[in-house]
């Protein structure tokens, strides 16, 4: 055993505990904010994963959009909602979770059947490594030029409307005639949508 | 205009001098410079946009329409290295994509000024759907798909939820968004299947020889997956939940778009995946295709009369209205595809007729419930008469356009041999005759004096604000076509027919499936 191959295994024994472990604190812990901090260490460390595998592009897309862009949100998120509250007790808790971690199980298991009985072609293709991040570049300007500019419009689009749905503008009014407006259909609601049914339970939402 | 791309790299590909052939997507360039316009525009204060933001959609869009007029029966070339296809489908439906959008920005502007919305961006957010949608209808591979499918569904999301101060609107946004992610997501898994059975490559082209060769459970997985957004996005039953709140609550001129632009982009997508890539499954999807469009009929048509508000009846029309143009592909004959060409462009102008007249009536009155257009004739004759001919056009009555749309339609299915889809149609045809018509009755029947509080109150009649001459001009020019178009109809038949004999893609599957039916006789 070559002192590579030790370096790899200890890493990725290392990673793989990190992972696990965080991924059980994300499900188990009763606090969502060191839910959300485990988080990003799962995500942290499957990207350390990717690099193992030779794969440094995806392992700094994983860093960049996981880490940077998805769990900074669920953190703002929960943040922005900072809502102390006692839950309600929930009836049959322990039995709901006998029941979802029997699903889990079910689940792992089947996966470990497709992992033991499929005929895996081993050893696999050789990794690009660093060649990796060329070679997707070229793609980037070759065949997949269309939908590469096209993604711009699209992102582009969301942050312009994202602006615009989130913009407070308080006073707004007609620009032609310059009559007060509200900013809503100009159909206006006799029979509420929203009225119409029943209140909504609302423990739902405080379970989420 | 040709590009040549020339690229140097270590280890690249010898991708050296090939052709990208930009020129194919020449109109939806055109489109994205109204679109950058827009935004530009938009900078110098709401009354600056307000003043040049139309005439810029109305040149981005004209000239879009005038490129795609050129491009149309020009020699095929895969542009792009082969993620778009300028093929006479793609055309038609790239040009139906457009003519709605235009027809619908006619008719929003005094819409959107009166809700006191910014202009600018919404005309910059509905061309970029626009984009999304006339890139779905010609995109070959299945990244450019994916992409131009989630900048349409962006786009619309956000335009549902437009009018951000009402409720509804943005439970209509919220319902989109949730329910359109998760169609997303299926049509990624359904994509990533059949990127795994061609062995990595991700062409439609690729994916079609992949799936003559393979009969695994994984290509039925995948034709499910990818069926199942196709069905989303035309609004076919049991995928319609999402339509009628969504149809409520958005903007009116975004719900005109929606029914007309992206179910036309949603129709090409479906032509390009399932009779381009799963002929080998033929059968198969054209079985499930037949129960979508039995319940897209039945239930859109079924429901669609219990309604009290005009949006929603025509959301769930609009539901029926698919399923009859599901009957066209369910054919798969040279007839099935040009009736289904022509029957959108036929939806196109009587659709947004009515639209225009509704907006019209809920601008004047702030109304949409059908019930409010009691007696409408005595105040307002336009409107009366213009929902009434668009009206009478969707439910196919026969000097309509609408009427030619659906014969057409019908004849197709019935030469193919599809009785249980034609028999369906029919009589679903006159179960919305009968909703159809009680709207017209509620606006012409009425006496005076049982006319509604709110026509009782009609505002007198003016066109003078910005903004009510081109809602004006949609509005006649669409019932002028509906009403006129049906007896002149011959120009369009041809225009249908040449567009489906311009297109390889689609000959080659009439071949196929007339050699299968030869073998078999």
């Amino acid at each position: 055993m070559t002192i590579a191959s030790v370096t790899q295994l200890i890493c990725f024994v290392a990673l793989s505990l990190t992972l696990v472990l965080g991924a059980l604190g994300v499900v188990l812990l009763p606090n969502i904010v060191y839910s959300a901090f485990l988080l990003a260490g799962v995500f942290l460390s499957v990207a350390g994963l990717y690099l193992l595998l030779n794969a440094s592009f995806v392992a700094a897309a994983q860093v960049l959009v996981y880490v940077g862009a998805v769990n900074v949100l669920i953190l703002f998120a929960i943040m922005l909602v900072n809502k102390k509250e006692a839950m309600a007790e929930i009836p049959g808790l322990l039995l709901r979770r006998v029941l979802s971690g029997a699903v889990c199980l079910g689940l792992f298991l089947l996966l470990l059947r497709v992992d033991l009985t499929t005929p895996w072609a081993v050893p696999g293709p050789t990794p690009l490594g660093e060649d990796a991040t060329t070679l997707i570049g070229i793609h980037l300007f070759s065949d997949y030029l269309l939908p590469f500019e096209l993604a711009s419009v699209l992102l582009l689009m969301a942050m312009i409307g994202a602006i615009v749905l989130a913009r407070r503008d308080v006073y707004s009014s007609d620009v032609i005639t310059g009559e007060a407006a509200d900013q809503g259909l100009i159909e206006k609601e006799r029979t509420p949508l929203l009225l119409e049914s029943p209140p909504r339970d609302t423990t739902l939402l405080e379970k989420v | 205009m040709t590009v040549f791309c020339t690229l140097a790299g270590g280890g690249a590909p010898a991708i050296t001098a090939l052709q990208l052939n930009a020129g194919a997507i020449a109109p939806e360039s055109a489109v994205l410079v109204a679109l950058l316009a827009c935004l530009l525009v938009d900078l110098a204060g709401e009354e600056a946009a307000s003043r040049w933001v139309p005439p810029i959609c109305y040149g981005g869009l004209g000239t879009a329409l005038v490129l795609l007029a050129l491009q149309w029966n020009a020699p095929l070339e895969p542009s792009f290295l082969g993620s778009f296809l300028a093929d006479n489908l793609a055309i038609a439906f790239r040009g139906v994509v457009a003519a709605s959008t235009l027809l619908s920005l006619l008719i929003s502007w005094r819409y959107v000024e009166r809700s006191g919305t910014p202009v600018g961006e919404y005309a910059a957010i509905l061309l970029a759907a626009t984009l999304g949608a006339m890139f779905l209808c010609g995109a070959t591979d299945l990244v450019s798909i994916f992409i131009s499918l989630e900048t349409l569904s962006v786009s619309s999301y956000l335009l549902s939820g437009y009018m951000k101060r009402d409720a509804r609107s943005g439970e209509a946004a919220l319902k989109y968004l949730l329910v359109g992610s998760a169609a997303a997501a299926v049509f990624l898994y359904g994509a990533s299947l059949l990127y795994g059975l061609t062995g990595g490559e991700t062409s439609l082209e690729a994916v079609g020889v992949a799936l003559q060769t393979s009969a695994t459970p994984v290509t039925a997985l995948a034709l499910v997956f990818v069926l199942a957004t196709v069905a989303f996005k035309i609004a076919a039953v049991p995928f319609h939940q999402w339509t009628p709140d969504v149809y409520e609550g958005s903007p009116t001129p975004v719900v005109a778009f929606l029914s007309v632009g992206s179910k036309a982009a949603g129709f090409a997508l479906a032509l390009r995946l399932l009779v381009g890539c799963f002929e080998s499954f033929d059968a198969q999807w054209k079985v499930l295709f037949t129960v979508l469009a039995v319940l897209s009929m039945t239930l859109g048509n079924v429901v669609a009369l219990a309604q009290t508000s005009m949006k929603r009846m025509l959301a769930y029309s609009s539901i029926g209205q698919a399923g009859f143009v599901m009957i066209g592909l369910v054919c798969g004959t040279e007839d099935g595809y040009a009736a289904m060409v022509l029957y959108m462009a036929a939806y196109l102008f009587m659709n947004l007729g009515a639209f225009a007249c509704i907006i019209l009536f809920s601008l004047r009155t702030g109304s949409d419930r059908i019930s409010d257009y009691a007696g409408l004739y005595q105040k307002d004759p336009l409107i009366t008469l213009g929902l009434s001919l668009c009206l009478l056009s969707l439910g196919g009555i026969p000097p309509m356009l609408g009427f030619f749309g659906k014969i057409y339609l019908f004849f197709a299915g019935w030469a193919d041999q599809q009785y249980l889809l034609v028999v369906v149609g029919l009589i679903t045809s006159v179960v919305s005759i009968y909703y159809y018509i009680s709207v017209i009755k509620m606006m012409v029947v009425k006496e005076p004096q049982e006319a509604s509080d709110v026509v009782k109150a009609y505002p007198e009649i003016s066109w003078s604000l910005t903004g009510m001459q081109p809602l004006r001009a949609a509005l006649v020019g669409c019932v002028l076509v509906t009403a006129i178009g049906g007896i002149l109809s011959n120009p369009l038949f041809t225009w249908a027919n040449s567009a489906v004999a311009g297109t390889p893609m689609l000959q080659h599957a009439i071949a196929a499936s007339e050699s299968a039916v030869a073998a078999l006789g």
